[in-house]
């Protein structure tokens, strides 16, 4: 698997001039003190990440794949591990920037930027857990598509729910929420990545190339 | 001889094709030429051997179960595809880097020995290759790990004469190891007229011939007569028959004992593509 992860960030190292200029720009705008600014690497992993499936469809890499000296499932589990390898390295990298950029001016707040990072981390691990079972059953192309129709239908639902529906949460749901919530989130999100492996890999272990 | 390839009841239906049920084997240490018209399965046949399509029916490769086996028997099974490689904005030197870490027997000096062999460059993206460098590398980078079967699906097709020949060459090289076997599809039947061992025929989806390259060259001949010594042959001797302008062109079998039968008529040796165009396109008496 170790190769395949490899042949990833080969993938994505074509485009690393670009990153690090990118970089550059990032951390002096972060100079002006934008929190939101902070989601925005983490982001660009995401997308850097999703132009390795984009290579793999247009030279029909996973009929070569099979082929080779590796389990059918390895190419999906390497999918899921470079993605967040990567993931961390753009938060650790936003995390060096914001130490800078705090050290610069004088206001760096190490537990307000771990849980800012912690939630762009999660958020993106969460879409790309949506993400990978649908680009490997549809493609990239329709895969996105599905991705965007998922999420208007989502958001409707919601405003839907909540226009209609009055939800009283009792006080001690609230209490345990605002003790517990952050670990919730982070066994929530560890179920979903390996939910969302699992049907990846059944998808593709059915798959026809 | 052990079998090196053995596949039994190998079936793949589509909805408007189906592939077999197809059943056969072959002995290491021969190139088998797998031959067909396009869409006769050959293709289908060699997704089906790799694992690349689901088919039913079982496949043994060096004696053990692909559907078991499969990653070990891969480490020694070498493939060319012919629509599909590495992405395309990779160099030699990347493929490199990510084979080593795939096969226990990737051999970095071979790899590279390979690439200065064909002229190869190292930090090229392959998109900026030719055609034929192209193939040469995904040629130089199946044999790398020191595979027993190479299995090629038209390895030779779209290069020109000389790369043709480059390639085949290694070929008959490869298998010069008692221990190597090569399974090679192609259209362009006059390579294997060189260089295969077996050739299995492929025909919407079936087998329609499998002998050794020997046995057809030796025993199989085209009878060309005009249209009254046509009727005077008899039904059994004629395989197919084609009607042209001039006459009848006959695919016969045993032409030796066919040549003192029909004395009077032109009895050529026959050309696997000749052989092709006849099974596939010839009429039956």
């Amino acid at each position: 698997m170790k190769g395949l992860i490899l042949k990833d960030f080969l993938l994505i190292k074509g485009n690393a001039r670009h990153i690090l200029l990118f970089l550059v720009a990032f951390g002096l705008i972060a100079l002006q003190g934008n929190d939101f600014l902070y989601f925005v690497p983490a982001f660009i992993s995401m997308m850097m990440f999703m132009t390795t499936f984009s290579y793999d469809e247009y030279n029909k890499w996973d009929a070569y794949a099979v082929t080779l000296s590796l389990e059918k499932k390895d190419v999906v589990l390497s999918k899921y591990v470079g993605s967040i390898l990567l993931l961390i390295v753009a938060l650790l990298g936003t995390f060096l920037i914001a130490f800078l950029v705090g050290m610069v001016n004088q206001n760096f707040d190490f537990e307000k930027t771990l849980f800012l990072l912690l939630g762009c981390g999660g958020s993106i691990l969460f879409i790309q857990a949506i993400l990978y079972p649908l680009f490997i059953k549809f493609g990239v192309e329709k895969g996105r598509i599905g991705l965007f129709v998922g999420i208007f239908l989502g958001s409707f639902f919601i405003g839907f729910v909540l226009q209609n529906v009055s939800l009283s949460i009792p006080e001690s749901v609230v209490v345990f929420l605002k003790q517990y919530l952050p670990w919730l989130l982070g066994i929530g999100l560890w179920i979903v990545l390996i939910l969302s492996y699992e049907i990846a890999k059944r998808i593709y272990l059915k798959k026809e190339f | 001889m052990k079998n090196i390839l053995e596949v039994k009841n190998l079936q793949k239906s589509y909805s408007d094709f189906v592939l077999g049920p197809i059943s056969t084997h072959f002995p290491g240490g021969v190139i088998i030429g797998l031959i067909g018209e396009n869409g006769a399965g050959k293709t289908t046949f060699i997704k089906s051997l790799l694992g690349i399509i689901q088919s039913e029916g079982s496949i043994q490769i060096f004696g053990r179960d692909m559907n078991e086996e499969a990653r070990e028997i891969k480490e020694d099974i070498g493939v060319v595809l012919d629509n599909s490689f590495f992405p395309e904005v990779m160099t030699a030197n990347d493929i490199h880097k990510i084979m080593k870490n795939l096969y226990k027997n990737w051999d970095p000096g071979l790899f590279f020995s390979y690439l200065d062999k064909f002229s190869l460059p190292r930090n090229k993206a392959i998109k900026t290759l030719s055609k034929g460098m192209r193939k040469k590398l995904e040629i130089a980078t199946s044999l790398a790990h020191h595979p027993k079967f190479l299995i090629l699906d038209e390895p030779t097709s779209g290069l020109d004469p000389i790369v043709r020949k480059e390639v085949l060459d290694l070929f008959l090289d490869f298998i010069q190891d008692e221990e190597h076997t090569i399974l090679l599809s192609t259209h362009i039947t006059s390579d294997l007229e060189h260089i295969a061992d077996y050739i299995l025929f492929l025909d919407k989806g079936h087998i329609v011939l499998e002998e050794t390259r020997d046995d057809i060259m030796d025993n199989y001949g085209i009878l060309k007569c005009g249209i009254e010594e046509f009727s005077s042959i008899k039904k059994e001797d004629v395989i197919r028959f084609l009607k042209n302008k001039y006459g009848y062109e006959i695919l016969v079998k045993n032409s030796q004992v066919l040549k003192k039968k029909y004395p009077k008529m032109i009895l050529d040796k026959i050309t696997l593509e000749e052989l092709m165009v006849l099974l596939v396109k010839g009429c039956v008496l």
